[in-house]
């Protein structure tokens, strides 16, 4: 073996096995870089939107590419680090890619998509549910494949409300992260605006370590009247501590929780949970009325030989579907074009649900859920619920709250 | 009027919690001087040895599938094992240093076997159903007192008693108060200083074992970093206490209970987000107006 050839191999390892699928295409492949974690905390939220994400990609490769190119992903590792975030990013713009992905956080991705966007390029997050992931915060390259935290609230506050007919609530806030309180700030909007003012009749915080929220169970219970639901907007494993801490204090009321808290991986915590809901994704149990998850779950289990692990991937399947779809129309993969494209966006059919975008707007805000529930120890779908209050900018950003 | 005294049950209750992880602390530094953060990470491991380790995110029980006696059992040899290699491997080495270093040096060992677990384990939290009979909670007039609350009250007196027993009438008991109160003079009147510090680990090993499965029991989850709030906490509570002292350590662990329940029940919704950092205040407040802390040791008084 040369030396030359010995370089290439260890380059090639060193940016985490590049498949070479492009190298029979005719023309350069289309280049897609993700600035993810692979390892640290943040993978495993990273990692199944990531897999679906190659998934999608390979399908489209499989089927003749796009363009007539093939697609080519490098995958550099941020180690769940911002500042290594911000190095890959960089040096993933600097070699050229036509779409950057990036972590599945604003704080985490921010780094690298700021990176992207100041070099023109269309940078997207594989699930950030902050709307600075946008054009208001990174820029106007920036996009995230989810939805806004304020539009869970939302969601399962209307639904609540309308379909299971409660009136009023209280308001258990985990105040450890962004992604909570907007939750929580779209929730106590949608409620007050569905039930009347007055209808939550109390609020309390905790935080996600705290080792027993046995002082916010005791301000429940001293309530003259019981609330109808309960809403918890946090996430495991403190969101999976409380529900158990409530349910042993005897607080039976419905929860209505964010979507943090999908996927069976912490019932165990709580055997027995009833009346738990969460606005979910899709879901991973076979149940989901629409079609298109059940190709999505087989896409994804052929290219992995397994099933995915959490129900986020299905944003990752999507990501890749709607930027492809723009630079299908596009008819190229320059990034202004595709951007006009993708900012022309209304109600566009992917996997994931109908999917919007605006020159000012790069997040969900009305995308239909699933709604589900807990029931014999696992997530049960229950049905698919659009809200029809829209978040304004001012709940989105948060602005005087 | 109920109302007070479920708050103060609440608060009796996290006190105790926290008085199981300062006394521990407080231990292993009135012996070595050393502030052991990896306290932590024993607790944290004793709770993942209940499960098989793997990286699935919901894994099968290991420990937490044997009968509560051995489970308990189990869980004790683990961490009580695990606090005695990482003295003998990483603090005997450095035994003697500046307490600063050994600070140093216990950040390392926490940092290296909080890696370990994500490694073996995966950083994504994972929910475990032990003790779920426990959980239940029971009436006293009118008083709800969940079941764990109970457990931990009950697990912070029988070892608290038992930790006075061994302290004041075994010869080991009396060695490690020697040692703690001078470590050289107690060395050339015949301590072994390895047993001592050793034993001094390994109790601390198996009060991280209990509070693992207090909290276990409490949150039913597994996180890598479940240890470390309690560990910071009653790491406050030695201070407000006075490092050295276990009487000390024990007295701040319920202060620091009672104050968090207190804010968390009195303060205004707005302030309630800032819960912390009152505590925080007050730390800071004794650490400018009474750095020895509630109860002076004469070790400490040297020091001074």
């Amino acid at each position: 073996m040369n030396l030359n050839k010995l370089t290439k191999i260890v380059a090639v390892a060193a940016l985490g096995g590049v498949p070479l699928t492009g190298a029979q295409a005719q023309e350069d492949p289309i280049k897609i870089g993700f600035a993810i974690a692979q390892s640290g905390w943040l993978s495993n939220y990273d990692l199944s939107p990531y897999r679906a994400a190659v998934a999608k990609i390979d399908q489209i490769n499989a089927s003749g590419g796009l363009l007539g190119r093939q697609i080519e992903y490098t995958v550099g590792d941020t180690k769940t680090e911002q500042e290594r975030a911000a190095a890959v990013g960089a040096q993933m713009v600097s070699t050229g890619v036509d779409l950057l992905v990036v972590s599945c956080d604003y704080d985490f991705g921010a780094p690298a998509a700021l990176a992207a966007n100041s070099a023109g390029i269309i940078t997207m997050s594989l699930c950030a549910a902050d709307p600075k992931m946008g054009v208001q915060g990174v820029g106007p390259y920036a996009f995230s494949g989810n939805s806004a935290a304020q539009s869970e609230g939302i969601a399962i506050a209307e639904y609540g409300v309308k379909k299971m007919g409660l009136k009023t609530a209280y308001v258990l806030e985990d105040t450890t992260i962004e992604y909570n309180k907007s939750n929580c700030a779209g929730f106590r909007h949608a409620w007050k605006e569905t039930a009347g003012e007055g209808s939550i009749v109390g609020e309390d915080s905790f935080r996600n370590e705290d080792p027993s929220i046995a002082a916010q169970i005791t301000r429940i219970k001293s309530l003259d009247v019981a609330p109808d639901a309960i809403h918890i907007c946090s996430f495991t494993p403190g969101g999976a501590s409380a529900v158990r801490q409530l349910r042993a204090a005897g607080i039976d009321a419905p929860i209505l929780a964010s979507t943090a808290m999908v996927d069976n991986y912490w019932l165990n915590a709580v055997p027995g949970l009833k009346d738990f809901y969460v606005p979910g994704f899709m879901s991973l149990y076979g149940d989901d009325p629409r079609p298109e998850m059940a190709e999505f779950l087989a896409a994804f289990n052929e290219r992995w030989g397994e099933g995915p692990v959490s129900s986020y991937s299905v944003l990752g399947y999507t990501l890749i579907e709607s930027w492809a779809h723009a630079v299908e129309q596009a008819e190229t993969a320059d990034a202004d074009e595709v951007l006009s494209v993708m900012n022309s966006y209304v109600d566009e059919p992917f996997t994931a649900g109908l999917t919007s975008f605006s020159d000012q707007l790069h997040i969900q805000t009305n995308r239909p859920w699933l709604i589900m529930k807990v029931e014999d120890d696992t997530f049960k779908a229950v049905e698919i619920f659009r809200n029809t209050i829209t978040p304004d900018m001012r709940l989105l950003f948060r602005v005087g709250q | 009027m109920q109302n007070l005294i479920q708050i103060i049950v609440d608060a009796v209750a996290l006190g105790s919690l926290y008085a199981l992880v300062s006394l521990s602390i407080g231990l292993v530094f009135g012996v070595m001087r050393l502030i052991n953060f990896a306290q932590a990470d024993y607790i944290t491991i004793g709770a993942y040895a209940l499960v098989v380790p793997t990286a699935s995110v919901s894994p099968a029980l290991l420990l937490g599938a044997l009968p509560f006696a051995f489970m308990a059992g189990g869980v004790v040899v683990v961490v009580v094992v695990l606090a005695l290699l990482t003295e003998r491997l990483a603090f005997r080495p450095m035994r003697g240093s500046d307490p600063a270093t050994l600070l140093v040096s216990s950040f390392a060992v926490s940092y290296f076997l909080q890696h370990l677990v994500m490694l073996i384990h995966s950083g994504r939290p994972k929910s475990v159903g032990i003790g779920n009979s426990l959980s239940a909670a029971v009436e006293f007039w009118g008083i709800r007192v969940p079941g764990t609350q109970l457990l931990t009250m009950g697990v912070a007196l029988v070892m608290l008693v038992a930790m006075v027993f061994f302290l004041k009438k075994t010869p080991m008991g009396i060695q490690m108060r020697a040692a703690a109160e001078n470590f050289q003079m107690a060395r050339l009147m015949g301590v072994k200083a390895n047993r001592v510090i050793a034993t001094a680990f390994a109790i601390s090993g198996i009060m991280a074992a209990a509070v693992s499965l207090l909290l276990v029991v409490q949150t039913g989850t597994l996180d890598i970093r479940m240890g470390l709030m309690p560990v910071i906490f009653a790491f406050f509570a030695t201070v407000i206490g006075g490092m050295g002292s276990l009487p000390g350590a024990a007295l701040g662990g319920f202060i620091v209970g009672f104050v968090t329940v207190g804010l968390q029940a009195f303060l205004p919704p707005d302030l309630r987000a800032f819960r912390d950092a009152f505590v925080f205040m007050l730390v800071i407040g004794f650490l400018l107006f009474r750095p020895q802390g509630l109860i002076v040791t004469s070790a400490a008084r040297e020091r001074v």
